[in-house]
């Protein structure tokens, strides 16, 4: 472990820099301890792929303290494994206008890359960048596609993308360069729910294919109103 | 109630900001000058963290449709029914009152307290506007917003001494930073680059980051590029083109460009208020001289509370040209 501090009122505790899932077993694993060990100075942990960062109250505490009070903490990386969610999606056609050139790009059926993105089970590692923003850890390299050129300046909510080997879920409607393959109906974030996020760190993901009619039920069950 | 007659630019509800709901990767938010905000707060007698409008640049006119005891914290006119009255200043207006507040002549965000703070619907524990995220949106004309029940308890005629007020006009600023987390993703010329040189704010800035331009900072063989980690408002991020993102109070949870240093919070709400084209300069600090300066704030901010409670005397002191004022004693 390497802490370092993150201005003020923040340390950095990092597990080296990786992207794997012990390491990342390691960092929940932590950060449920020091959420569990009710110290009158935390304010929040905030959780990623290999670190993790602990805010505090600096009135209350200085680095040093807060350093030594994470260092006494006793912790078992076990597997970290949350529940498994089922993320219907519907691919390709207007939710995912981009389907095509990942195909193509790949030298693939927009049906294989249908295939390939629907059957394995993603990893949560954590959520960042956008609330219930989940990053996920397990694409298959045969549909990695670069980036857009040129960052599209609406992406409705649900909207399914690949980012080079990354692929991932907009949880809010947001400008955004992912390559779109497809949408969930589903509500990643809403506020009024507890928890907000319909995902959460450690959780597992499997998107399952659904066909226009099955989109639009689940939508209007989700969000209360027809997709416009 | 308030009604809004006018909205000409960004205006949004604002408290000390959302805490816990970080790692679902929802931003912290809250007032981008926090300094300026308590102050308003503490004019009307309300805590500090009571929510109140935050506008930019230029602020609203709103018409009371019943009484309240108002305060508007900024280098800003202010006209209660057309008649000028003072910015810093807690007033009461009654049923029927419009007051308008102008242009910002220095800083960039501006604050309206009311005693009893605007009742809002709390979202993940916070009223403050994230509104990206669906949580609250921006007030637009003809909103009307509810103020909380202390209103009786408000008192006006508290007023800051103009040697107590901040003073947002500098066009050049240094903030204090504490270095790294990423200092190897940097050559030795690049850190001294980053403390040496003035750095320009741009008009690509908002709520959520300030960009800057000036001298490209050098990135080592590690590249620009980190394991994507947290973030926190402050944090100086530097993308392969070599010009540094400070990210403010609406900043992303996590991200992937290397971290040169973290402003202080002593200085955050400095920087918020700093105009584009204005420059800062980034002077390095330790964890424990970043921390002693938060407390300085903090102390501050205290005795202002006091003094305008009643609790604390303020003495002029004459410094040749300058007039300073001590906050002192017990009444």
């Amino acid at each position: 472990m390497n802490f370092k501090p993150l201005g003020d009122s923040g340390l950095l505790i990092s597990f080296g820099e990786v992207i794997d899932e012990e390491t990342n077993d390691r960092v929940h694993a932590l950060a449920g301890a020091i959420e569990k060990a009710g110290f009158e100075w935390l304010v929040e942990v905030v959780p990623s792929y290999s670190s993790l960062a602990v805010i505090y109250d600096a009135k209350l505490i200085d680095f040093e303290g807060v350093k030594q009070a994470i260092e006494r903490i006793e912790f078992s990386a076990e597997r970290f494994e949350g529940r498994l969610v089922e993320i219907p999606v519907l691919y390709g056609g207007e939710h995912g206008p981009d389907l095509e050139f990942v195909a193509e790009y790949n030298g693939l059926t927009p049906e294989e890359v249908i295939e390939i993105h629907s059957r394995p089970i993603y990893r949560v590692y954590f959520l960042g960048f956008l609330p219930g923003f989940a990053y996920l850890g397990g694409m298959d390299e045969r549909i990695a596609t670069p980036r857009l050129e040129k960052p599209r300046l609406k992406v409705p909510a649900g909207s399914v993308g690949i980012a080079g080997e990354q692929t991932g879920i907009y949880p809010i409607e947001s400008p955004g360069g992912w390559r779109l393959i497809g949408r969930t109906p589903l509500r990643l974030f809403n506020p009024s729910r507890k928890p907000p996020t319909l995902l959460r760190p450690g959780d597992r993901v499997k998107f399952v294919p659904i066909d226009e009619e099955e989109f639009k039920e689940l939508y209007k069950a989700e969000w209360g109103h027809e997709n416009d | 109630m308030i009604e809004l007659l006018r909205v000409p630019s960004l205006l949004t509800v604002q408290d000390s900001g959302r805490k816990g709901y970080r790692k679902l990767g929802v931003p912290v938010s809250g007032y981008m000058d926090d300094y300026s905000a308590r102050i308003a707060n503490y004019l009307v007698g309300n805590p500090c963290d009571a929510p109140l409008l935050e506008f930019l640049l230029m602020g609203p006119t709103i018409k009371f449709n019943a009484s309240a005891v108002f305060a508007v914290a900024g280098d800003v006119d202010v006209k209660l029914n057309g008649a000028p009255v003072d910015p810093w200043t807690s007033y009461w207006a009654k049923r029927g009152d419009v007051l308008e507040v102008g242009v910002l002549k220095s800083g960039l965000y501006g604050y309206i307290a009311f005693a009893g703070g605007i009742k809002c619907e709390k979202l993940l524990g916070s009223c403050s506007t994230y509104a990206r995220a669906n949580l609250g949106r921006p007030l637009s004309e003809g909103d009307k917003l509810t103020l909380g029940y202390a209103i009786l308890t408000g008192k006006e005629g508290c007023r800051l001494p103009e040697e107590l007020r901040p003073d947002y006009s500098a066009e050049e600023i240094t903030v204090g930073v504490v270095l790294g987390p990423d200092l190897d993703h940097f050559t030795e010329e690049g850190v001294r680059m980053f403390l040496s040189e003035a750095y320009t704010i741009t008009p690509e800035s908002d709520r959520m980051g300030y960009r800057l331009d000036g001298r490209t900072i050098e990135h080592s063989e590690k590249g620009a590029g980190i394991v994507t980690g947290p973030l926190v408002p402050g944090t100086v991020q530097v993308p392969p083109n070599g010009k540094p993102i400070v990210m403010m109070r609406d900043a992303q949870t996590t991200g992937g460009y290397a971290r040169i240093g973290v402003v202080s919070n002593a200085y955050l709400h400095r920087l918020a208020q700093l105009r584009p084209s204005f420059k800062v300069r980034f002077r390095e600090m330790s964890v424990e001289d970043a921390r002693n300066e938060l407390f300085k704030k903090e102390k501050t901010l205290e005795a202002i509370r006091l003094f305008l409670e009643g609790r604390l005397r303020a003495y002029r002191i004459k410094a040749g040209e300058k007039s300073l004022i001590a906050l002192a004693g017990k009444v």
